[in-house]
């Protein structure tokens, strides 16, 4: 070694500080410095090491399986419940301490700090892994694991704490008050108790399926969707994380409302693939009814608004992106239909059962219908403007609560619980009284009538608004 | 031009209004004491100029640029210090500034220079590698007041910066804020310790439910506090006691064309308030002036005078005159 390397070593050092986000430099001195960090740290290392040692005294064939599935539980309780915790903590110090409206100030805004946050504490994952690493590869020299389970894994492993991490950050965010960040202090922590269970199933049920069914198409395909789905459900919890923290004068929803779009088509876009390339078309009458349900839910969060826009943003004003309820809703609205009726003829060339192709027809119907009627309602109860969008959340889960249940309530008190007339908005017994006709019925008319018209009452309503 | 200016702010929370129509402003090289109870509105008046909040009406602009239409480019302008002073435990002296520093987008050599310049203004130097949480509550001060001065802001907003702090560490915090009036920064500072603003501010804005109740230079606001003309109280003490002598020093008095009362308070003690005509204008140091000349007056008269102490109204008196301790 040239006795000039440490000083290149230190210069490079100092350049990649300075190259990087400040709260990434930030959380790692503080994240290296805290007692949680080390003695997990720690014990991570002695498990991994008594089970390197157990496995390879065991002299079976396969040991390797065991040892590997056993250093990726280990890793798990890291990786997908420590890692993810201490970054709601984190975060919902900030908040606490008011350390936030400062770094708010330096002009970083909303979006690098939440962003450097969840950087941070992915870096600290890839810490914890890169000390875990050498037990793996360690594992696939035991025999019994291949390497494509070991990438694999870790890849999965990788994007689902992302994943945990991207709905702790933006969790403590939600949250206003000391009181309220406390109690969701155990939401979280069930969250991830029941993340946790999940991701250490997860492990060991790929590497089956693997060791079953051999390399196949649909099983990179499957986890490739998988994968897509986590990591723009991250992006989309951290865009609305980070718009929930800026202010009205900021065109704070160009970021989440991009993330939906790109989300819903590209969701749209896996299924149409998968169903083609694999002949699975039952999977479009799958993704419908998936797709109905998520803009019902994700589409009412980010289709709703504060009316009109702050005067410093009226240069934008023609985008949809740009704040304001109206051009929100519209959004949502156009992104549903486009979607809808996209799988619509995409199932009207295949061969999918006539039923299936109904459901799939008739779904955006009652995603719009239940997104439109909302803000119609919403805009009659007493509010103050800052309180609209919370006023259409409330409303619309209301609705969807209510059109699902109270139905077939009456309808028990009639006898006839799934009368298809009585139930003929319910969003669940409605939809599947639709698929169940073999003919194409008048309710599917009658529902898309309804949803349309409404949906012209809203954003006529909404126009008027925004002006 | 003033650095800084508030043009007929409010800011509503349902129907509760937190600030109503409040309008002031504040030049370089300027200290304004912002007053006012608990709940007053001072608060969400300084979040709004320091572009964490949004006014319902009215309009603020920091050196000609709207902090609502463009809080980006006021950002840079101002430093903020919150009743809380927001310090991260577990980071050095060093750490802690070293980050903001960054954050500022402060690079390199640049960087390490305006954080050791921090460090020695506001004194903390020899703490740079001692935890914030190990520090005193003025040291922790320090160190925040530091963090707002990282990027050479032009206006710094300083909410309740001496709460709880002891009394050295109170006159400290004098002084330094006296030292960055002299560089040429303009200083908002909200206190509920009157006496400490009445020593370092040149202009105050009295603020209650929300409302402006008054504004402008100290002594202006002092004078008009009580409502009654501008005056100024003064304790005169004779070496003779006699009744003679004190008879004689209040028609000396009397004769002046600016003493409105004398009377006597026993133990060769006379009181004397001094009044300027409604028709004169008032000026700073007016006070100072008459005091030298009721001197020289008594002195040529022969009066024998022995301590001339004028007690001149503070910002307690202001404070409590103008506000009616009422809150939302």
């Amino acid at each position: 070694m040239s006795p000039s390397t440490p000083d290149a070593l230190d210069r490079l050092g100092a350049e990649l500080s300075e190259r990087t986000s400040p709260i990434v430099v930030k959380e790692v001195r503080q994240g290296l410095r805290t007692r949680v960090f080390w003695i997990f740290f720690s014990l991570m290392l002695i498990a991994c090491l008594i089970v390197a040692l157990v496995a390879f005294a065991a002299k079976v064939g396969d040991a390797g399986q065991g040892a590997f599935i056993a250093t990726f539980l280990v890793l798990s309780v890291v990786q997908f419940f420590v890692i993810p915790f201490s970054a709601y903590r984190s975060m919902a110090r900030e908040r606490d301490e008011e350390t936030w409206v400062l770094l708010t100030l330096t002009g970083l805004g909303p979006r690098r700090v939440i962003r450097g946050k969840i950087a941070s504490f992915v870096l600290q994952g890839v810490l914890y892994a890169s000390a875990a690493a050498p037990f793996m590869l360690f594992s696939y020299y035991l025999n019994g694991v291949g390497l494509p389970v070991i990438l694999v894994s870790l890849v999965f492993a990788a994007g689902y704490q992302v994943f945990l991490v991207s709905i702790s950050v933006s969790l403590s965010t939600v949250a206003q008050g000391k009181l309220m960040r406390s109690l969701m202090q155990f939401v979280v922590l069930a969250m991830l108790l029941q993340a946790l269970g999940l991701g250490m199933a997860g492990g060991p049920a790929l590497g089956e399926a693997f060791r079953n069914g051999g390399v196949k198409t649909e099983l990179y395909f499957g986890l490739g969707c998988a994968l897509f789905a986590m990591l723009s459900t991250s992006v989309l919890l951290f865009e609305a994380a980070a718009a929930g923290l800026s202010l009205v004068t900021e065109n704070y929803t160009r970021g989440p409302r991009l993330a939906f779009i790109v989300q819903a088509f590209g969701a749209a876009a896996l299924v149409v693939i998968g169903s083609q390339a694999f002949d699975a078309n039952e999977a479009l009458a799958v993704a419908a009814v998936l797709f109905g349900v998520y803009a019902m839910l994700v589409g009412l969060y980010v289709g709703s608004d504060r009316d009109g826009l702050a005067k410093n943003l009226e240069g934008i004003r023609g985008s949809l992106l740009s704040p304001g309820a109206y051009r929100a809703y519209l959004l949502v609205i156009i992104t549903t239909l486009l979607v809808g009726c996209g799988l619509y003829t995409v199932a009207l060339t295949t061969d999918i059962a006539a039923k299936k192709a109904q459901l799939i027809g008739a779904m955006p119907a009652f995603a719009v219908l239940y997104l439109s009627l909302p803000h119609i309602i919403a805009r009659w109860l007493p509010h103050g403007p800052s309180q609209t969008p919370a006023m259409v959340r409330i409303v619309g889960l209301g609705l969807l609560l209510l059109g699902s249940g109270v139905p077939p309530l009456i309808g028990a008190l009639v006898a006839t619980p799934d009368d298809p007339w009585l139930n003929l908005f319910n969003p669940v017994i409605g939809l599947v009284n639709i698929a169940k006709s073999d003919e194409p019925s008048g309710g599917a008319f009658i529902v898309w009538v309804a949803a349309l018209g409404s949906a012209a009452v809203a954003t006529l309503m909404l126009k008027r608004r925004d002006a | 031009m003033s650095l800084l200016e508030v043009k007929n702010v409010s800011r509503f929370f349902g129907s509760l209004r937190a600030v109503d129509d409040v309008s002031f402003s504040l030049e370089a090289g300027k200290i304004l004491g912002f007053i006012g109870p608990n709940g007053a509105g001072k608060s969400t008046t300084m979040r709004i100029i320091a572009t964490l909040d949004v006014p319902s009406m009215g309009e603020v602009r920091l050196d000609g640029t709207s902090v609502v239409d463009r809080p980006d480019q006021a950002r840079p302008l101002i430093g903020y210090m919150p009743d809380r002073y927001g310090t991260y435990d577990d980071m050095t002296v060093f750490e802690f500034l070293d980050f903001f520093a960054r954050a500022y987008r402060l690079k390199g050599l640049e960087r390490k220079k305006r954080v050791d310049s921090v460090m020695d203004f506001t004194g903390v130097l020899p703490l740079r590698d001692k935890l914030t949480s190990e520090l005193s509550k003025g040291m922790r001060q320090r160190v925040a007041l530091g963090r707002t001065l990282l990027h050479d802001p032009k206006l710094l907003l300083l909410d309740e910066p001496a709460d709880g702090l002891d009394p050295r560490a109170r006159i400290e915090l004098r002084e330094l804020l006296k030292a960055l009036a002299a560089q040429g920064k303009a200083v908002l500072i909200s206190s509920h310790i009157l006496t400490e603003l009445s020593e370092i501010c040149d202009t105050c804005a009295i603020i209650e439910q929300g409302r402006l109740l008054a504004t402008g230079a100290v002594h202006e606001v002092l004078s008009g506090a009580s409502g009654a003309a501008p005056h100024l109280d003064v304790e005169l003490k004779l070496l003779d006691s006699a009744e003679l002598a004190m008879r004689w020093a209040e028609r000396v008095l009397l004769e002046q064309p600016l003493v409105k009362q004398a009377s006597s308070g026993g133990l060769g003690v006379l009181h004397v308030r001094l009044e300027l005509p409604p028709t004169t204008p008032l000026t700073p140091g007016w006070g100072d002036a008459a005091c030298a000349a009721l001197i020289k007056v008594l002195v040529d008269q022969k009066v024998p005078l022995c301590s001339l102490s004028p007690r001149q109204l503070d910002l307690e008196d202001a404070f409590m005159s103008v506000t009616k301790g009422r809150v939302q």
